[in-house]
C-alpha cells in the first residue's frame, strides 16, 4: 500500500467520521466536512463539464486538428485565435488543434452555444444577467420538446398498453403468476389512482369513493416505495461500514480507530466547554 | 401495570441519538458476526436470471454502468454478478457508461471477472467503449449508428479493429441489453430511447429507491426483470451460485429491517397507550 | 425589450417544436440536428451553467470571508476545497505513467520496481519475466509530480534499464486511474458524498420511530405496506413463519371487533375462536414455515410488489407523463414564461 493511498485512506476516515459526528449535534469537525464538502463538488463538477464537455465537443468542433496545411485567410484567422487562446492555456488549446473525432473542419455552427453559454454566465453581473435568459431559453426549449415524445411514449402510451391486462386463459387467483384477480386490482388500481388526480371535480358521493379505492392503492405503493427507500439507505450505511471496517485494519494503520478516538476526546471537550460558558 | 405504560409512554419520545447508536450496531455487529442468513430469490430477480440464461454462446450483450462509488454498495455487485452470469455463457459483452463514474465502475469490475477469474480476452470476449457525455444524445446516437458515438473505445482503439465490433453497428445488434442504474440518465431513457422504439430485451439493475420508479415498465413487460437494490443483487448471487458482496451485507440489511420495523411498532404502541390515556383524562 | 422578453420566449417556442417534430421528420439535415447537435448544445449549455453555480458558490463563500461574517472560517475552508480540485482538474496533471522499456538483466531495476509496486522482489521479476519480449512495463500506479516520475526514472536508469515517463493527456487525466483528480475523488469526494447519502438512514429509522403513527386506516395501509416490504425482500423475512403472522393477523381482526362492536363478549369469543382455529390449523399442518403461502412475507411481499404496488406506482407514472406533457407543451407554445422570470 503505498504512502498516498494510507494518506487518503486517513482523510477520507476523518471525512466519513466527520459527517457522521452530525448525529451527535451540529459540531465543527461537521461544518469541516460539509464545506470541504460544497468547494470540493463544485470544483469536481467543474472540472468534469469542462473536460468531458466543453472541451472535446465544443472547442473540439470549433477547432478540430485540420487535416494538412491550413488554407485561406479565414481560416488561418480563425486558427490564429486558436494558437493565441494555446499560449494562455496550453492543457486546453494543444497544438494545432483538438482531436475528438468530429472530422477536420470547424463546425461554426457551435458559436452559437458558446456564445450562449458565455451569456449565460453573465448572470453573475446584476446588469447583464437578463442575457443568461438566451441559453435558458433554448435548454428549456429543448428538454420540453425531448421530454414531451419520450413521456407520452413510454410512461403513459407504454403504460395505458400494460394496463390493457387480459382475463381469458389463466387462473382466478394466483399469488405468484398472473390470475384475473391480479389483474383485475392491477386495472382497478391504476383507474382509481389516476381518478383520485382528476381535481375538476368534487371528490364525493359516488365518485368520492371510488377516488377512496384510489388513495388505498397509492398509499400501499407509498408504503413500498418507503420500504424500499429504507433499503437503499441501510445498503449505503452498510457500504460506508464495510469501508470504515476496511480502513481499521493494520494496512491502513488503524485509521477508523485512531480518528474515532481523537473525535470523541475533542467533541467531549467541546461539549463540556460549551455547557461551562452556557452555564457561566 | 400503570408503571409499564408509564415506561412505554416515555420510551415514545425517547432522544433520536438512542435510536442512532442501536442502528448502528445493528448495521456493524453482522458485519464482524455473520448470520449466514440463506438468501431466497424473487420473482424480478429470477426474471432476470432467466432472460440470461437464454442467451447463448457468441450471442451480443449491451451492459450501461450509470452508477458512482456512492450507489457502488447497492449496484457493483449485481454488475459483477452478471458479468459472471454473461462471461460464464461466453456471451460477448460490450460496456457503454452514462455516467463518468461509471467508466471507473465498469474497470472495476472487469479487472475482478473478465481478466482475474475467466481470463477472457478484450476485444474478442469483451470491450469497454467507455463514457461519453450526453445522456439522451448518446442513447439516440447508439440506436441509429454507434459508431458516431464512439470512434474510439476507451483504450483509443478504433472500433474497426476491434474484432468484436464487426457487423455491431446500433442497438439492434444486440441480443440483450441491461442497465446497472442509480439515477438519471439511467434506466428509464434507455427504455424511452433505446428499449421501446427498437424492441430490444432488456433487464435492469437500480438502487431500490428506484424500484418503484421503474416497476411500472417491469410489470408491462418494456422491462424484462429488475434487480433492486443490495438485496437483489444478493439475490442473483444466489441465482448464479457465487456468494459476494451482495450476499455478505444481507445479515446487516434483515437485522437492520427488523430493528426498524420494531422501533415503528413500538413507536405506535406508545402512540395508542398515550392517546387512550389523553381521552381518559 | 424585444431582447429581454420575446427572443428567449421565440427561442423556446422555435427549439422546442423542432426538436418535438424531430421524432417525426425524415428530413436529413433537421433529423441530424434534432439527433446530434441539438442535444450536444443542451449539454455544453448545462456544462456553462455548472461553471455558474461555481462562480455562484465562489462569490458567496468570498463574500462572507471578506465581511468576517459568522461562521467565515468555514467558507474559507470551501474556497480552499474548490482550489484544491480546481487545482487537480485544470493546473497540476497529476498523472505522469512511468513506462519501462528495458530491464537491464539484472536485480537493480526488480529491486527499484519492488518498491514502487509494495512487492517482493521475487513477485516482481517474475512480473518483469511475464512482460512480452519488445514490449514495456507500465507501472500500474502513475505519479502525481513530474518530478516524483523523474526520479524513479532515474532510479531505475541508474540500475541499468531504461524507463519513459508519459503524461496522461489533459482531459484524460481525470479518468485515470491514480492520478491526482482521481485521488481526490477516491478518498474526498466519494466518502463525503456517500457519507450524505448515508447518514440519511440514521434519520429514517428514528422518523420511522417519532412521526410513523397510525392515526387513520390510509397511515395504516402505507405502514403495513412498507413493513411486509421491508421484512419480505431481505433473507429474515424467510425465517418467519407464516403462522406467526397468522396469530397477528387474528389479533389485529379482534381489536377491528372490539372497536366496531365494543362488546367485550363478542371480543372474546372472536379471541378464542381466532386463536384455537389457527393452533389446530397449526397441529394438523405440522407448522409448516412457508404455508399458507398467503401469509409467508416473501410471497406476499412479491405480490403486493406486483400487483397492488404496481397500480399505484402505475397510476403516478402516468399522472407525471401527462403533467410533463401538458408542461412542455405550454413551454413550446410560450403560455408558461417562469424561466424569464415572470
Amino acid at each position: 500500500m503505498n504512502g498516498s493511498e494510507i494518506f487518503g485512506a486517513w482523510i477520507a476516515v476523518f471525512l466519513t467520521l466527520g459527517i457522521f459526528s452530525y448525529l451527535y449535534k451540529d459540531n465543527p469537525f461537521y461544518k469541516i466536512a460539509e464545506h470541504v464538502f460544497v468547494g470540493v463538488s463544485a470544483g469536481y463538477w467543474m472540472a468534469m463539464a469542462f473536460w468531458t464537455q466543453v472541451q472535446p465537443n465544443l472547442f473540439g468542433r470549433l477547432w478540430p486538428k485540420p487535416e494538412g496545411e491550413i488554407s485561406g485567410f479565414l481560416m488561418k484567422a480563425w486558427y490564429g485565435i486558436y494558437n493565441f487562446f494555446g499560449i494562455i492555456l496550453p492543457s486546453v488549446f494543444p497544438d494545432g488543434g483538438i482531436d475528438k473525432g468530429h472530422g477536420h473542419d470547424p463546425h461554426f455552427l457551435y458559436l452559437l452555444p458558446f456564445a450562449l453559454g458565455i451569456m449565460m454566465l453573465l448572470s453573475v453581473s446584476a446588469k447583464l444577467s437578463w442575457l443568461a435568459r438566451l441559453g435558458i431559453a433554448y435548454t428549456v426549449g429543448m428538454a420540453a420538446g425531448l421530454r414531451a415524445y419520450a413521456f407520452l411514449n413510454s410512461n403513459v402510451l407504454g403504460q395505458i398498453k400494460g394496463s390493457a391486462v387480459s382475463f381469458v386463459d389463466m387462473p382466478f387467483f394466483s399469488l405468484t403468476g398472473v390470475s384475473v384477480f391480479n389483474n383485475l386490482i392491477i386495472l382497478v388500481g391504476t383507474i382509481t389512482g389516476l381518478l383520485y388526480f382528476y381535481f375538476s371535480k368534487e371528490h364525493t358521493g359516488n365518485f368520492g369513493k371510488v377516488t377512496r379505492v384510489g388513495i388505498y392503492f397509492l398509499m400501499i405503493s407509498f408504503g413500498a416505495s418507503f420500504g424500499f427507500a429504507v433499503m437503499g439507505r441501510i445498503s449505503l450505511l452498510i457500504g460506508r461500514f464495510t469501508d470504515l471496517i476496511t480502513y481499521g485494519t493494520p494496512t491502513y494503520n488503524y485509521a477508523s480507530i485512531w480518528v474515532l478516538v481523537l473525535m470523541i476526546v475533542l467533541l467531549t471537550v467541546w461539549t463540556i466547554k460549551g455547557d461551562k460558558k452556557a452555564t457561566g | 401495570m400503570e408503571k409499564f405504560l408509564d415506561f412505554i409512554v416515555k420510551a415514545g419520545s425517547l432522544d433520536r441519538r438512542v435510536i442512532f447508536v442501536v442502528i448502528a450496531l445493528a448495521v456493524m455487529l453482522p458485519l464482524f458476526f455473520p448470520l449466514g442468513l440463506p438468501i431466497r430469490p424473487t420473482n424480478s430477480s429470477q426474471q432476470v436470471y432467466d432472460v440470461v440464461e437464454e442467451l447463448e454462446a457468441g450471442d451480443k450483450a449491451l451492459l450501461s454502468f450509470e452508477y458512482g462509488p456512492s450507489t457502488k454498495p447497492e449496484i457493483h455487485p449485481m454488475a459483477v454478478a452478471l458479468l459472471r452470469h454473461l462471461m460464464s455463457k461466453d456471451v460477448k459483452v460490450y460496456i457503454t457508461c452514462l455516467w463518468p463514474d461509471g467508466q471507473f465502475m465498469a474497470m472495476e469490475a472487469l479487472d475482478q471477472v473478465a481478466v482475474n477469474q475467466y481470463g477472457k480476452v478484450y476485444g474478442e470476449d469483451y470491450v469497454l467503449l467507455g463514457y461519453r457525455p450526453g445522456a439522451e444524445a448518446i442513447i439516440k446516437g447508439l440506436v441509429s449508428n454507434i459508431r458516431k458515438v464512439y470512434t474510439v473505445d476507451s483504450r483509443g482503439d478504433f472500433l474497426d479493429d476491434i474484432p468484436m465490433m464487426v457487423g455491431v453497428n446500433q442497438v439492434a445488434d444486440f441480443d440483450f441489453l441491461f442497465s446497472a442504474s442509480a439515477g438519471y440518465p439511467g434506466t428509464v431513457e434507455w427504455v424511452q430511447y433505446a428499449a421501446d422504439p427498437v424492441g430490444i430485451t432488456m433487464s435492469t439493475g437500480t438502487t431500490s429507491i428506484q424500484v418503484n420508479e421503474v416497476m411500472p415498465y417491469v410489470q408491462s413487460g418494456q422491462i424484462k426483470g429488475i434487480l433492486g437494490g443490495m438485496p437483489g443483487a444478493a439475490e442473483y448471487e444466489s441465482l448464479i451460485g457465487q456468494a459476494g458482496i451482495g450476499t455478505s451485507g444481507m445479515d446487516a440489511q434483515s437485522v437492520a429491517h427488523v430493528i426498524i420495523v420494531v422501533f415503528i411498532i413500538f413507536g405506535n404502541i406508545s402512540f395508542f397507550v398515550e392517546r387512550r390515556r389523553s381521552k381518559k383524562y | 425589450m424585444f431582447m429581454k422578453r420575446q427572443l428567449p420566449i421565440a427561442i423556446a417556442a422555435t427549439i422546442g417544436f423542432l426538436t418535438l417534430f424531430g421524432w417525426f421528420v425524415e428530413e436529413p439535415s433537421i433529423k441530424s440536428f434534432v439527433d446530434d447537435d441539438a442535444t450536444q448544445w443542451f449539454d455544453i449549455l448545462a456544462s456553462f451553467a455548472m461553471f455558474l453555480g461555481a462562480l455562484n458558490l465562489l462569490k458567496m463563500q468570498a463574500m462572507k470571508v471578506i465581511r468576517q461574517s459568522r461562521g467565515w472560517q468555514y467558507a474559507a475552508l470551501a474556497i480552499a476545497g474548490f482550489s484544491f480540485s480546481f487545482i487537480a482538474g485544470f493546473v497540476m496533471l497529476g498523472a505522469y505513467n512511468v513506462e519501462v522499456t528495458e530491464f537491464g538483466g539484472s536485480t537493480g531495476v526488480a529491486t527499484v520496481l519492488a518498491n514502487e509496486i509494495n512487492q517482493d522482489l521475487q513477485s516482481t521479476r517474475n512480473i518483469l519475466s511475464a512482460v512480452p519480449a519488445g514490449d514495456a512495463y507500465i507501472i500500474d500506479s502513475p505519479y502525481f509530480t513530474e518530478g516524483g516520475a523523474e526520479s524513479v526514472v532515474e532510479q531505475i536508469v541508474a540500475a541499468g534499464g531504461t524507463a519513459e515517463i508519459h503524461p496522461a493527456e489533459w482531459g484524460a487525466h481525470i479518468a485515470t486511474r491514480g492520478s491526482l483528480f482521481n485521488w481526490m475523488f477516491r478518498f474526498i469526494f466519494t466518502p463525503l458524498s456517500a457519507t450524505m447519502f448515508a447518514l440519511l438512514a440514521f434519520f429514517v429509522a428514528s422518523a420511522s420511530y417519532r412521526a410513523f403513527k397510525i392515526r387513520n386506516f390510509e397511515a395504516t395501509l402505507l405502514l403495513i405496506s412498507g413493513i411486509i416490504i421491508m421484512l419480505g425482500r431481505v433473507p429474515i423475512g424467510g425465517h418467519i413463519s407464516a403462522w406467526f403472522i397468522m396469530y397477528i393477523v387474528v389479533l389485529s381482526l379482534v381489536a377491528g371487533v372490539n372497536t366496531w362492536l365494543k362488546n367485550r363478549t363478542y371480543t372474546l369469543v372472536a379471541l378464542v375462536v381466532g386463536l384455537l382455529g389457527v393452533t389446530i390449523a397449526g397441529f394438523i399442518t405440522g407448522w409448516p414455515v412457508d404455508q399458507p403461502s398467503i401469509f409467508f412475507l416473501p410471497v406476499l411481499q412479491d405480490w403486493i410488489y406486483n400487483n397492488p404496488n404496481v397500480a399505484g406506482a402505475r397510476a403516478i407514472m402516468i399522472g407525471i407523463g401527462l403533467g410533463i406533457f401538458a408542461s412542455s407543451i405550454r413551454y413550446i407554445l410560450g403560455i408558461e414564461k417562469s424561466y424569464i422570470g415572470e
